[in-house]
């Protein structure tokens, strides 16, 4: 749910709660004040019964003893209103001095003796209603005058009795004194059982009202805090609530997804797996099928040669030159053939296997197959200059079989060559270690180097350079399996260079 | 004369005759008994079927096996030459075809005395038979200790 709306509800309950609050912290204060009011009340009654019923028969017997004249009448000790009022008048000074608000208080009448007693509007009204309605015992109201509050609260005064009527009822009838005293119509001719009078009070709830408002202004601070308090907890429990339901999905889509890479990883490596079943397969038929060709390819050849010579040297006298010759041929075409398949078995042996990289010393190699040259053809003079120290992260055999083939190639190519120079060394170029083999052989035509590393294509005739055409096949196939490339540059009687490159040892870490 | 037979094990009539022929041109003159397949190598070793009753305490004074053999394969026949007390100590040269590294491992880790391929030339092949004979037949002194 949105805060606000939340907030609307917080605010209307509070408003409501701040209501019931303040009718309830109103209703305790103007009971508590009413309390002081009755006591008041109670206590001017108990003056009027004084006077009624002690200072009246007294002042009766001392005039029956004739110690008082009849004539003598004293509102000052007599009239139960006139000293209630007296003494509410001091009462209301003693609070003036005590800095409490004065208290209203009147005996009021509609036909008072003393205008003074006269009753207003309000109170007229009241004992009206009191006549009325005879069972009723007060009467109370918070009424507001010169924009202050008052307590406003009345009670009925006695009902007319028939001794009251000895002095309110007719002129004529009531003591003569008092007929002196009160020369007008006011307090006479009452009627038997009327209620001629309230008692009314009116007290300031200033102080009561400030009393009300601090209570209630306290309490309803109180609970709007705690309603605040509720909501914020209750919105903070949401916001948890839809965080951790937000981060329970969230630790849902991961793990599916986690499953997800799993399974997609699995897959991979059951296929990964099968391609490696599939190729080791393939390879174990490679393998199979070059043992096979080794084997039965060169098996007939022998026989061919074996049998070609025993014709030449057990039937030589039957044959004539011509058939010698052919059969010179027949014996050369299988060494040919026996060489090319020993060429095509290195080939397919290199460059299946795995590759067992370390570091080697090329220059070192080189020299080697320099030398190993040199002693199968003593006769030829081959200046050989090799940069010594290039060293190289990569299989020991195959690049023995590199440099055998290209050395031997240089060799080869260099053999009708007045002063033959093989050259081996490097140079770096982009980040990677470039190797050369150069010679000053018989080169070739660059718009053939297309043909050049295919297996069985030569660029020269088999009169003027022996080979298989393998070779080369061989060697690029090697540099290849390495993560090298090789490339040639030459031209036609100007010799030739092959390039190759091989990745340094940290890629492969 | 010592009688020193020689076994051949070859399947190949090709290479058969070749051999016998590059034997006789070497003036190597031993009776050379040829087993066409492993199993009737191991017949003639062990005096079983078509070479029962034989004695097999004559044993041949060098074994030339080819590895390529119908039934009983040359490694096998090497194998089992060299499991048995009787025949554990005659000289096996393997002589074949091919030259790949595994089989020449293999051999030597059964006990092979030699690995040598025939070369497709001719002469090539006889010289290496001559020189074998020379080795085998006559420079090396065998286990066997008979006397002639």
């Amino acid at each position: 749910m949105a805060f606000w709306k939340l907030l609307a509800i917080a605010l209307s309950v509070s408003l409501l709660m701040g209501g019931l609050l303040y009718q309830l912290v109103s209703y305790y204060v103007l009971y508590q004040a009413e309390k002081n009011v009755q006591n008041l009340l109670l206590s001017h009654r108990g003056l009027h019964q004084y006077i009624q019923r002690t200072m009246h028969p007294a002042f009766y017997a001392y005039r029956d003893a004739g110690e008082i004249p009849l004539t003598f009448y004293a509102p000052e000790i007599l009239s139960s209103s006139f000293m209630v009022r007296v003494q509410h008048t001091y009462y209301n000074e003693a609070r003036k001095e005590a800095g409490l608000p004065e208290v209203y208080y009147k005996m009021a009448a509609t036909n008072p003796r003393n205008p003074v007693n006269i009753a207003d509007e309000r109170e007229a009204r009241l004992i009206r209603q009191f006549n009325q309605e005879k069972g009723r015992k007060e009467y109370r109201e918070v009424i507001e005058e010169g924009g202050r509050k008052y307590l406003f609260y009345a009670v009925p005064f006695l009902a007319n009795a028939p001794r009251c009527m000895k002095c309110h009822g007719r002129r004529e009838d009531a003591p003569i004194g008092l007929q002196r005293r009160y020369p007008g119509e006011g307090g006479f001719n009452e009627k038997l059982g009327y209620i001629r009078a309230v008692e009314s009070v009116k007290v300031p709830l200033d102080r009561e009202f400030f009393t009300v408002h601090i209570i209630w202004g306290s309490l309803f601070a109180g609970t709007v805090a705690i309603l605040l308090l509720t909501l914020f907890n209750r919105s903070l429990r949401d916001t948890v609530l839809r965080r951790t339901r937000d981060l329970e999905i969230e630790v849902a889509e991961r793990q599916r997804a986690e499953e997800e890479v799993r399974s997609l990883n699995a897959d991979l490596e059951r296929r990964v797996a099968e391609r490696t079943r599939q190729l080791a397969a393939t390879n174990q038929e490679l393998d199979s099928f070059a043992y096979s060709v080794s084997h039965d390819l060169r098996a007939p050849l022998r026989g061919i040669d074996g049998f070609s010579l025993a014709l030449l040297e057990d039937y030589s006298d039957k044959l004539d030159d011509t058939g010698r010759d052919y059969l010179q041929r027949v014996r050369a075409g299988c060494v040919r053939m026996g060489g090319l398949i020993d060429d095509l078995l290195q080939m397919s042996r290199l460059t299946r296997g795995e590759l067992h990289r370390e570091t080697i010393d090329l220059s070192e190699m080189a020299s080697a197959v320099a030398e190993e040259l040199r002693r199968q053809a003593p006769e030829r003079r081959v200046e050989t200059r090799i940069t010594p120290g290039l060293g190289a992260f990569a299989d020991r055999t195959l690049m023995r079989a590199v440099l055998d083939n290209l050395i031997g190639n240089a060799w080869k190519f260099t053999g009708k060559t007045a002063h033959p120079v093989i050259e081996f060394g490097s140079r770096r170029e982009g980040g990677q270690d470039l190797f050369f083999v150069r010679d000053n052989g018989a080169g070739f035509n660059m718009e053939y180097q297309g043909q050049l590393f295919k297996a069985f294509q030569r660029l020269h005739a088999t009169r003027e350079f022996e080979g298989t055409g393998i070779g080369l096949a061989t060697v690029q196939r090697i540099i290849h399996r390495h993560g090298g490339r090789i490339w040639a540059e030459a031209a036609e009687g100007q010799g030739a260079t092959f390039f190759f490159t091989l990745p340094h040892e940290e890629s492969y870490a | 004369m010592l009688k020193k037979t020689i076994l051949l094990v070859e399947d190949n009539p090709d290479d058969e005759t070749l051999t016998i022929r590059a034997l006789k041109k070497n003036n190597i003159l031993n009776e050379v008994v040829v087993a066409h397949d492993g199993a009737e190598a191991l017949d003639y070793l062990f005096g079983l079927g078509r070479y029962a009753g034989r004695n097999v305490a004559e044993p041949p004074e060098v074994i030339l096996l080819d590895l390529k053999l119908p039934k009983v394969s040359g490694l096998e026949v090497l194998e089992r030459i060299r499991r048995d007390e009787r025949t554990r100590l005659i000289p096996v040269v393997i002589l074949t075809t091919s030259d790949e590294e595994r089989d020449k491992i293999e051999s030597y880790r059964l006990g092979a005395n030699s690995f040598i391929r025939k070369p497709v030339n001719f002469e090539q092949f006889s010289e290496a038979i001559r020189q074998l004979g020379m080795y085998w037949l006559v420079l090396n002194q065998g286990p066997n200790g008979r006397k002639g």
